[in-house]
């Protein structure tokens, strides 16, 4: 017989044992661009599968960097000026969503979430033939401008927001405060970590967002990151190893941020799970 | 959204004239061998990615729920695929699942298994999708349960243990009622993701003349690309897009009409 403790021994093993084996088929895919990324294409196929090159090479880099160096730069500026704008929009809604009173708010905020519900293959095309009006199709200024507002962030701080209590708006307000000072001295600080939450996701939302540019986005000068890697998939030829370069250049920013800011995702995740 | 409805209803294809045509665009759709296809594939990837993503995010959830040696190592790890570019992701795969002698097909050839085209079979190439987008998406939707898990008070299972209920009944009478809520809205995320679907199949697939061999892989959200910003049938796309936003309306109205009768709020 096996006793009550070896029985949970047991159990406690296996448990891991499963977990490390999904683990590792979670991060193989991982490991198979980091190294292949720098493979020549005669060694790319080798099997069995070598972590280290035999020859390591960095001509897989050099190759991406007629065109890259522009979509790296085209991808950064764009997600920077869109988090910003992102963070703006989204904390001031949050503000007026919870700390002002007024005729009609809370219907105006069921609007803002319907807009969540509704898919985005129904307005693309309204979308895009109003863009195409206001003649800014084919520039960046398109993707801000679409990308300029949140509904789930806004959903995000203003759920933190609500935790605030408004007492404290108040005793500024008899101190004679006005509202953006309240919201920037009184409310910001004290919402770090939500702001954060949010900085990130959209973040990581822009920086791989592939559809948007995808439609707007015509000239190669202006492409992002996620589209000119798909410059790969329309060649007869397939160069896999610049191909896995590229692939690896896009995932190291995220990763980055993913390894300092994981208590953030998960706050996202779950925040976003217990009021839905 | 009433501009997608208005155009669903006329010829436009970008040109200054275009008119009224009532349901021609719904006519011609549904008559369509091929839409109607392209409708049975996107259920098809929805129905298998919902049960695997849900599936295992619940189970590796239930594991990794309660705090022990290195257990957010583990979670970040399945979670991390979930924050990488669909576009860096799928060119990854592609290479992985390279038709002739790519790292799939050499490890099945030396196990001595049958090896496959993958992508390049109109056999395999959505459950090559469908894999990588599971691959990808459980962790978002693990992180979510354990989020509700870990809200579920304790007191209630020692209460459920004193009552002399195992495992298994804890699970089905504390666990899941308690966790009720938040499985509801993994479930409706999960529905409405799978009828969207659009970034894979393009990168993997060959761009714009993707949708897999024989139309494999030709969701209802990439026809409906196709067909607005390369064929520039605006009208035809829009009448696309308003069936596929009434068929997630119409589940998200269903799945939250269903909830009263299993989802629990009271119990945390």
């Amino acid at each position: 017989m096996i006793s009550y403790r070896q029985k949970q021994h047991l159990g406690k093993i296996i448990k891991y044992i499963v977990l490390t084996i999904v683990a590792f088929i979670t991060l193989f895919p991982l490991v198979i661009v980091l190294s292949s990324s720098f493979k020549n294409e005669s060694e790319l196929f080798n099997f069995p599968f070598r972590f280290i090159p035999e020859n390591p090479i960095v001509t897989n880099f050099a190759r991406l960097m007629d065109k890259f160096p522009l979509y790296i730069w085209n991808s950064v500026k764009l997600t920077f000026t869109i988090v910003v704008v992102q963070l703006f929009t989204a904390a001031t809604g949050a503000y007026v969503f919870t700390k002002l009173y007024w005729k009609g708010r809370d219907f105006i905020f069921g609007l803002y979430l319907a807009s969540m519900m509704i898919p985005m293959q129904a307005v693309m095309i309204p979308q895009f033939l109003i863009i195409r009006n206001i003649n800014l199709y084919d520039t960046h200024a398109s993707l801000v401008l679409l990308g300029a507002f949140t509904a789930f962030g806004t959903f995000l701080i203003k759920q933190y927001f609500m935790s605030i209590p408004d007492t404290y708006c108040e005793a500024a307000r008899i101190d004679g405060a006005k509202e953006w000072a309240i919201f920037t001295t009184l409310m910001l600080p004290m919402s770090k970590s939500v702001l954060v939450t949010q900085v990130i996701f959209s973040f990581r939302f822009f920086w791989n967002d592939f559809f948007t540019p995808l439609i707007y986005i015509t000239t190669p000068e202006l492409k992002t990151l996620p589209l000119g890697m798909t410059d790969f998939v329309r060649e007869q030829y397939v160069y896999w190893g610049p191909q896995m370069a590229a692939a690896l250049i896009s995932i190291i920013p995220v990763l980055i941020i993913f390894l300092f800011g994981q208590k953030y995702f998960v706050q996202g995740v779950a925040s976003s799970g217990l009021k839905g | 959204m009433i501009m997608a409805v208005a155009l669903s209803f006329t010829n436009y294809s970008g040109g200054p004239r275009f008119r009224f045509i009532g349901l021609k665009n719904y006519i011609v759709a549904f008559s369509d061998p091929n839409f109607l296809s392209y409708l049975f594939v996107t259920f098809k990837f929805m129905t298998i990615t919902v049960l695997f993503q849900i599936g295992l995010g619940l189970a590796f959830a239930l594991i990794l729920a309660r705090n022990f040696r290195a257990c957010s190592i583990y979670r970040g790890i399945l979670y991390l695929p979930n924050i990488l570019s669909s576009v860096a992701v799928g060119l990854a795969f592609m290479f992985i699942f390279e038709p002739s002698n790519g790292f799939m097909n050499q490890m099945l050839n030396s196990l001595g298994l049958p090896t496959s085209k993958w992508l390049a079979s109109s056999k395999s190439s959505l459950s090559v999708i469908i894999t990588i987008a599971i691959w990808q998406n459980f962790g978002y939707y693990m992180v979510l349960f354990i989020g509700g898990l870990q809200n579920i008070s304790i007191t209630l299972y020692e209460a459920a243990e004193m009552d002399g209920a195992g495992k298994i009944k804890q699970f089905f009478h504390v666990t899941l009622p308690g966790l009720s809520p938040i499985l509801f809205y993994g479930l409706t995320i999960a529905i409405i993701r799978g009828f969207q679907v659009f970034d894979y199949i393009y990168i993997m697939t060959g761009g714009q003349q993707g949708g897999g061999p024989a139309g494999s892989t030709n969701v209802l959200a990439f026809d409906i690309y196709l067909n607005a910003f390369t064929f520039f049938r605006f009208g035809y796309a829009s009448a696309e897009s308003v069936v596929l936003m009434i068929i997630i309306l119409a589940v998200t109205f269903l799945q939250s009409h269903g909830q009263k009768k299993w989802v629990n709020y009271d119990i945390i």
